[in-house]
């Protein structure tokens, strides 16, 4: 079952279109990465997800069901823009919000207690959100984010804020909570987190979807036949070589050391490409070579823009 | 539980907790109490030389001394000589412009039939202190007693007790009439209104900063996640209703309990001996209980004339009322900006018709029957103020009051509504400073 599809979901406001026909699927129990540029509109979907606004047409399903009030409860939420009362003490607080969910107080203390250990910050208890160092509070965002035991969570930028060991600490969190059945939409910049963690991706530009898939099979499909050598040798005998069915899209020189990607045509395989280098160069490796979801992001979203 | 009950639950605990709102309840009736007491101090000091004309109307006290071409008392030693305290005596009452004119500063007119009816009217124009007023009860008790005991033959003790007098003085102020407070009550009232303005504008600042807070430290966001904008728009709003009316209770609770300290305290004489001290008069007196000490005193004796529960209730009524009113509207005000010092502009319809109905009431209060009094008790930004003014003196009846409510609550309601589009669009709104204009529109966005 999908935990989540939305379903040509438009929404505009006063004065811009935020989301045009925009459809998503998320398989249950897995993490989704929701991508795209700045005001590309993943926002006001997410906000959509947590019926902070309603869509203008389109229709979301949650677990197979039409999204409704008591969905709210099923939904954990952290926003980009991090917010806790500061004057109020860290359970306390914690436990609100998650009454507010929809949990009982014995429940949420309970649970409380157990992610207090897990994150190491059982000695927090009682103090202060003000008195707490920003990376202390962001802990105690995400605390709140699954205390009620969402089975959807939504993280936007959920990484920022951390430093390296509590980054780590926090992406072993977000597996484990994928392993115990949760879907996590998480919505991020940072292209090199979604390699590791998303399983499928949804890329927004300019309030539609123009990319969507599993990672992999989205690299797939950025790969493009292209072709990563190492060799030693010339590198004017290496370009000499290669006849039209074969393109140097860059090269990396180090003396006589060199780093290339070669596209190859349709139609021709990597040993057409050897076959025609070999008796240049002495190769010392060869790969296909797999886009970063960094590089795929600049490729789809600057194809956007040369289309319109 | 329900969310709403959640979101109250939280601005109430988190409000009553804070040091400052402990401080201010407790502080608040020990100041009033304190100022009121200072009042009752201020108008017993008198010093003043008293002229005291006597009117013996039934020739019961007096005879005429055709020597001295005046009237004398039977009972001299009745009426001893005192410096700055002198009684003259005449048959009849020569009307009260002996005091206005200045040549006596009180008329003590012995009723007919004095011994049916044991009443002397005291008539004045500048408050008497109760050392002058139970001497001259005193003073004219011993006189009527004496007169019986003459005029009766075979005394025995059953028949001196009978012949014994309780007089009892009624006073009049010459100026204002028998028992008419109305300016003291519409003081009251006044104070009423003016308590229900500085609660609306402390409470609604309450709730405007609270919803800033919210907004500025982003936690709004994963609160809507989870209610609805108008639930906790509406949880904070009534949230802090309950601290202010927490305040309130308090407050009258604290006077209640000062109230029946000083009258246990004054009802075993020992308050009494120190206010004789203090006002010069001899101790050992007979001791009065409060209630009469109360209404001997002129300042107090209003405060027994005012329907407390009416009062009281029609507080609570006025008070929710409008606090509802302004709060929905500093509440959109506060989803509206940024933070504190945006909100200048966006405050002025707010605070101008805050301080106009403050004006009005104030001004009602010298006349409460007059016309701006009547209308502006029906308006409902000002009615809260005003109508308590009314109400205090009495001049306004039930199906007026009924009417003003009526109106105040569907106003309320029509606000609230108004706020809370305001609302739901602007606390997810950050950047631009929005105007007047903005507001409109966002009257209209669609959830």
């Amino acid at each position: 079952m999908n935990a989540l599809e939305a379903k040509a979901i438009s929404k505009s406001y006063a004065d811009h279109v935020a989301l045009n026909d925009v459809s998503i699927t998320v398989p249950e129990q897995s993490v989704f990465g929701l991508l795209g540029p700045n005001g590309a509109g993943k926002t006001s979907l997410i906000r959509i997800i947590n019926q902070i606004t309603g869509p203008d047409s389109g229709e979301i399903n949650l677990f197979g069901e039409r999204l409704s009030e008591k969905h709210i409860s099923q939904i954990g939420y952290l926003p980009e823009e991090r917010g806790l009362y500061k004057k109020m003490k860290v359970g306390e607080q914690s436990i609100y919000l998650a009454q507010l969910k929809g949990m009982s107080k014995q429940e949420a203390k309970k649970r409380l207690d157990l992610w207090f250990e897990r994150l190491e910050i059982g000695d927090w208890w009682n103090k202060k959100v003000e008195e707490l160092s920003k990376g202390m509070a962001q802990k105690i965002q995400f605390v709140t984010t699954v205390l009620h035991d969402p089975k959807l969570l939504i993280l936007d930028e959920p990484f920022s804020g951390f430093d390296p060991i509590n980054t780590a600490l926090i992406r072993k969190e977000i597996m484990r909570l994928r392993e115990e059945g949760s879907t996590i939409i998480l919505s991020t910049h940072n292209m090199a987190s979604v390699e590791e963690i998303c399983d499928n991706i949804a890329l927004i530009d300019k309030s539609r979807v123009i990319l969507e898939g599993q990672v992999q099979e989205v690299q797939q499909r950025y790969h493009a036949n292209e072709y990563q050598l190492k060799f030693e040798g010339n590198m004017i005998g290496f370009t000499n070589a290669l006849w039209t069915n074969f393109e140097l899209i860059s090269k990396k020189s180090k003396e006589d050391k060199h780093d290339v990607i070669v596209k190859i045509s349709e139609g021709k395989r990597l040993n057409d490409l050897l076959n025609a280098v070999t008796s240049e160069v002495s190769i010392i490796e060869a790969r296909p070579h797999i886009p970063t979801m960094n590089d795929i992001f600049i490729t789809a979203v600057n194809k956007e823009k040369e289309k319109s | 539980m329900n969310k709403v009950m959640l979101i109250i639950k939280r601005e109430y605990l988190s409000r009553v907790k804070k040091r400052s709102f402990i401080i201010m309840t407790l502080l608040g009736p020990l100041l009033f109490a304190g100022l009121m007491i200072a009042a009752v101090f201020v108008t017993q000091a008198d010093s003043a030389d008293h002229k005291i004309m006597v009117v013996d109307n039934d020739g019961l006290l007096t005879h005429y001394d055709a020597q001295r071409r005046a009237y004398i008392p039977n009972c001299v030693d009745c009426f001893p000589e005192r410096d700055g305290f002198n009684y003259y005596f005449t048959n009849i009452n020569p009307g009260d412009s002996i005091i206005t004119d200045g040549d006596y500063t009180m008329i003590a007119d012995v009723m007919n039939d004095v011994y049916e009816t044991k009443t002397v009217e005291l008539l004045y124009e500048s408050v008497p202190s109760i050392s002058s007023t139970s001497r001259i009860e005193r003073d004219l008790e011993s006189a009527v007693e004496r007169a019986k005991v003459m005029s009766a033959e075979n005394i025995d003790y059953e028949t001196y007790k009978r012949l014994k007098v309780d007089l009892r003085l009624n006073k009049i102020n010459i100026e204002k009439g028998e028992n008419a407070f109305e300016q003291e009550r519409a003081g009251i009232g006044s104070g009423f209104a003016i308590i229900i303005f500085f609660f609306i504008f402390l409470f609604g600042a309450y709730v405007m900063r609270g919803i800033i807070e919210e907004k500025t430290s982003r936690i709004v966001e994963v609160i809507i996640s989870s209610v609805r904008p108008f639930q906790l728009m509406m949880g904070k709003i009534i949230g802090i209703g309950f601290v202010a009316m927490t305040q309130f209770l308090i407050w009258v609770l604290f006077s209640a309990l000062i109230w029946i300290v000083i009258g246990t305290l004054f009802e075993s004489g020992m308050l009494q001996d120190t206010m004789a001290v203090s006002q010069g008069m001899s101790s050992g007196q007979p001791n009065l209980d409060f209630e009469t000490y109360i209404q001997q005193q002129e300042g107090f004796n209003m405060l027994l004339s005012i329907n407390w529960t009416l009062m009281l209730s029609m507080f609570v009524v006025y008070f929710i009322g409008g606090y509802l009113l302004y709060s929905s509207l500093f509440a959109a005000v506060g989803a509206a900006v940024d933070n504190e010092t945006d909100t200048q502009q966006l405050m002025t319809p707010i605070m101008l018709p805050l301080f106009f109905s403050y004006a009005i009431a104030i001004m009602s209060a010298s006349n409460p029957e007059g016309f701006a009094a009547r209308i502006f008790s029906f308006v409902p930004f000002s009615s809260p103020m005003v109508m308590m003014v009314r109400i205090a003196t009495d001049t306004v009846t039930w199906w007026e009051i009924m009417l003003s409510i009526g109106i105040l609550a569907v106003t309320c309601w029509l606000m609230v509504k108004i706020a809370a589009r305001i609302y739901r669009v602007g606390i997810l709104m950050y950047g631009k400073r929005p105007g007047y204009k903005e507001l409109w529109k966002w009257l209209f966005y669609k959830a």
